[in-house]
């Protein structure tokens, strides 16, 4: 699963950075097309609800799902990864 | 997104400012209730005037937007004519306490079957930060601008007083144990009351030097203590920071409740 923050409902509290146990959540620096500095995501796959959701068949931490007061940050599926024959030239 | 055949996704973003904690509240509340496992027609919210009180407008049930103060007046009304509703109420602490005081303590007193989750964020944030019953003592605000000279109500310790068959008290910063307090409310019969500190960094925080979210929330954070370790403290007779308030089940009861459900 893939961690993601709706950008046309965050308002840049930041709250999500100061619950995150990971630090997933870091402090943005550029401004959106709304105006808001939205947190931007370090080492994202670290999460443990997107690595182990499926394997416990529940919500693993959440927190900083539960805290969003804008409800904008959401787990969405990934499309599970392919294998791609590559070639490697010498 | 939590619970999202209950939210009104249309309506979002809301109006609530940056760093608001009432969001979070609405999360909780909306996790509980789907642990709960209730049916949409079968849920009503009600609120009265303030921050707190939009809550029902982004939650897609039947729901009542009622005067200042008289939402758990509407709520018995609703209660009573149906008692197979579930019935949440959300409130803040000026229409709870101030203007809505006496129905409070006459609901818990009748301790009507439903769930109380009042957002007290110590101000009157919709109208411009004005000194509610529960902005502490000291604490600065529009019309107390030499510090509020008048000890603040304690909400939970009021309904524990007036007869509410479960009371506890979190903090929006406590997400996890404030949506197992609201799912435990939700299943004792009886009046259920669950006060919520929130932050408000726009209008308490501006004027008590707690301007920024992180401020407020280590505020909230710092400032409250589980009930049990209150109560040792107070046992071995050591001293009690000023400004602290317990967190926690303040009582969990079984008084004679009314309207609930056969």
């Amino acid at each position: 699963m893939k961690l993601v923050i709706d950008e046309s409902r965050c308002k840049g509290c930041n709250l999500c950075v100061l619950v995150c146990p990971y630090g997933i959540f870091q402090e943005g620096t550029e401004l959106n097309t709304r105006g808001v500095v939205v947190p931007v995501l370090d080492r994202p796959e670290r999460c443990t609800n997107c690595r182990l959701q499926h394997l416990y068949g529940r919500v693993l931490c959440g927190l900083c799902h539960m805290i969003c007061p804008d409800q904008a940050i959401s787990w969405v599926e990934e499309k599970p990864f392919e294998p791609h024959r590559v070639e490697v030239e010498f | 997104m939590i619970a999202p055949d209950w939210l009104r996704e249309d309506r979002l973003p809301h109006i609530y400012c940056t760093g608001c904690g009432n969001g979070s509240v609405i999360n909780c509340t909306l996790a509980a209730v789907e642990e709960m496992g209730w049916k949409r027609d079968e849920t009503a919210f009600i609120s009265g005037i303030g921050c707190s009180s939009r809550a029902p407008g982004y939650i897609l049930t039947d729901s009542l937007h009622t005067t200042h103060g008289r939402a758990l007046a509407f709520a018995t009304g609703v209660k009573m004519a149906k008692p197979d509703v579930n019935v949440v109420v959300f409130t803040g602490d000026g229409d709870l306490a101030a203007i809505g005081g006496n129905h409070f303590i006459h609901a818990c007193r009748r301790n009507v079957d439903m769930t109380v989750i009042c957002m007290n964020n110590q101000i009157y944030g919709m109208t411009g930060g004005q000194g509610s019953p529960t902005t502490p003592t000291g604490a600065f605000s529009t019309t107390t601008p030499y510090g509020a000279s008048e000890p603040a109500f304690d909400l939970a310790e009021l309904a524990v007083a007036a007869g509410a068959n479960y009371v506890a008290r979190w903090t929006s910063y406590h997400v996890k144990e404030l949506t197992k307090a609201i799912t435990t409310g939700m299943q004792t019969p009886g009046l259920a009351f669950i006060e919520v500190r929130t932050q408000c960094p726009t209008n308490f925080g501006r004027h008590n030097k707690l301007r920024s979210i992180p401020d407020m929330i280590e505020y909230l954070r710092g400032n409250a203590m589980l009930r049990a370790k209150y109560d040792r403290l107070v046992e071995e007779g050591a001293d009690i920071p000023e400004g602290t308030f317990t967190v926690g089940e303040l009582v969990r009861r079984r008084r004679p409740a009314m309207g609930v459900k056969q």
